[in-house]
């Protein structure tokens, strides 16, 4: 009884775990997300094969890996950002968390979280196959793969936060994944550009430490007054 | 009735003083040179341009033309973004209140903030080619700024694509706040990073420099507003159309 009692008032840690695991077990169970988004960015993979194809042997291709790496992480992440926010609405799972006693914010931390957690996964499987098909990490040693996963972290809370935003509002839309695009990548635009140059800095022969901090930094920035920003207006897209 | 006899007034004055400000950027600020040419007879030119004699012939300062496009792109820039301010706060004043007149506020103060952007872009591209002699160039202020140009796009794809008029109202208000966080960036961004893009008023200004600049800014506001309060009447009449319709059809 005591512990009836207490369900009541659910603590937001509590919430939020509900939240997050609701995510997590329809993933286990359909595997959608996963796939679709470790599939897609593969397929990224050989299309800039295609783009690279004819540069021929003298090109050093750690000059331009960062940005490769980032548009593939771009790409990944809107496909599965819209996917996630589309469930949600279709399902009316949405609609049911609003009816549900949970604070707004809860709601919007859980799906954030849930977002970086299925794209830091992608990111996972997907950058070591990205440096050793395009033998990208040449130059890079074992503490290399630390700081790409420190930038890749950063950058990725930027997309997950901020994303599961604008993804919030352009389910809503007409035009779905297409307005997702047209908001996602110019809001995104600071964040990419410092991750991209922090990436490309630890990746070329000559690793720049200094660089490399301060675009994290940059980035980190980013995420600050991004993730406020989106965490303050949440509540109002949930609630139209 | 009396707001839109003001908004007149505004457009007339408005566009005397931007004509005047072009003039006088031609006639009464300092043409800035940049080298010289050596020319074997004297000409006459409307604008003090000799210099001295030379062995050869009559030495002449090459006018910089292409500077005087400085008098209207730079008061178009402050203008898009004082205006986009104003959006952004009518957006923020519509989550608080939630009254459908601060949505329209938004959508019209970000139309006119479009316009003065792409005004920007414009008169920015020419100076870019005259001065660097390339079209475009991805530096940081460019790219911030054409940036902000895609996010003031965005809003109105945002606004088009959402059919309830209430969601739509919320949703490109948030949008807008979003997208508003570009505008200072892209503001100071030339203080922070270095950048190819000229700082203006770090040095100071001659007075008869300022003189037009300050007359073409004032004039571009003045028809600004103007602009602003005709469509912002035009909106309000087309809602009350919309309802009286809905109510002879109901």
């Amino acid at each position: 009884m005591a512990e009836k009692k207490q369900s009541i008032h659910i603590s937001g840690m509590r919430q939020f775990k509900a939240i997050l695991k609701k995510d997590i077990v329809m993933e286990l169970r359909t595997k959608e997300m996963l796939t679709s988004m470790g599939l897609y960015a593969l397929l990224v993979l050989v299309i800039y094969y295609v783009a690279l194809s004819q540069a021929g042997s003298g090109f050093d291709v750690t000059r331009i890996a960062g940005g490769l790496l980032w548009l593939a992480i771009v790409f990944t992440s809107l496909l599965g950002l819209n996917r996630s926010l589309v469930h949600e609405k279709d399902q009316g799972c949405l609609d049911a968390l609003l009816l549900a006693p949970v604070d707004r914010p809860v709601i919007f931390f859980g799906k954030a979280m849930g977002n970086l957690l299925f794209l830091v996964i992608v990111e996972v499987l997907v950058t070591p196959l990205f440096m050793l098909i395009f033998n990208a990490g040449k130059y890079a040693g074992i503490a290399t793969a630390g700081w790409l996963a420190i930038v890749l972290l950063v950058g990725s809370i930027g997309i997950a936060g901020v994303g599961t935003l604008l993804a919030t509002m352009s389910v809503n839309t007409t035009g779905k994944d297409f307005v997702l695009a047209v908001l996602f990548i110019p809001v995104m635009f600071p964040l990419l550009l410092a991750t991209v140059a922090a990436t490309s800095a630890i990746l070329t022969q000559h690793p720049d430490m200094a660089v490399y901090w301060k675009m994290v930094g940059v980035s980190g920035a980013y995420d600050a007054i991004m993730l406020s920003a989106a965490f303050a207006l949440y509540e109002f897209v949930l609630g139209a | 009735m009396k707001q839109i006899r003001i908004a007149l007034w505004m457009a007339i004055v408005g566009g005397v003083m931007t004509t005047v400000a072009f003039l006088m950027a031609f006639f009464t600020s300092e043409v800035q040179l940049f080298g010289t040419v050596t020319l074997p007879k004297q000409i006459t030119t409307a604008f003090p341009l000799l210099s001295g004699d030379a062995a050869s012939g009559f030495m002449y300062g090459r006018p910089w033309f292409s500077q005087k496009i400085f008098y209207f792109h730079v008061p178009f820039a402050e203008a898009s973004f004082l205006v986009f301010t104003v959006a952004a706060y009518f957006a923020i004043r519509f989550l608080m209140t939630r009254k459908k007149e601060y949505d329209t506020k938004t959508r019209v103060a970000m139309e006119v903030a479009l316009v003065f952007v792409i005004l920007t872009l414009i008169s920015g591209d020419l100076w870019t080619k005259a001065s660097w002699g390339v079209w475009w160039e991805w530096e940081p202020r460019l790219t911030t700024y054409f940036i902000m140009t895609l996010l003031m796009v965005a809003y109105f794809v945002l606004r088009n694509s959402l059919e309830d008029e209430e969601r739509r109202a919320i949703y490109s208000a948030v949008f807008g706040i979003i997208a508003w966080i570009d505008a200072p960036i892209s503001f100071f961004i030339t203080r922070l990073i270095p950048s190819d893009h000229p700082i203006v008023f770090k040095s100071g200004m001659a007075t008869s420099n300022l003189v037009p600049f300050i007359v073409a800014q004032v004039g571009m506001l003045l028809i600004g507003y103007a602009v602003y309060v005709v469509r912002l009447r035009e909106e309000r009449m087309r809602e009350r159309l919309e309802v009286i319709k809905e109510s002879l059809e109901g």
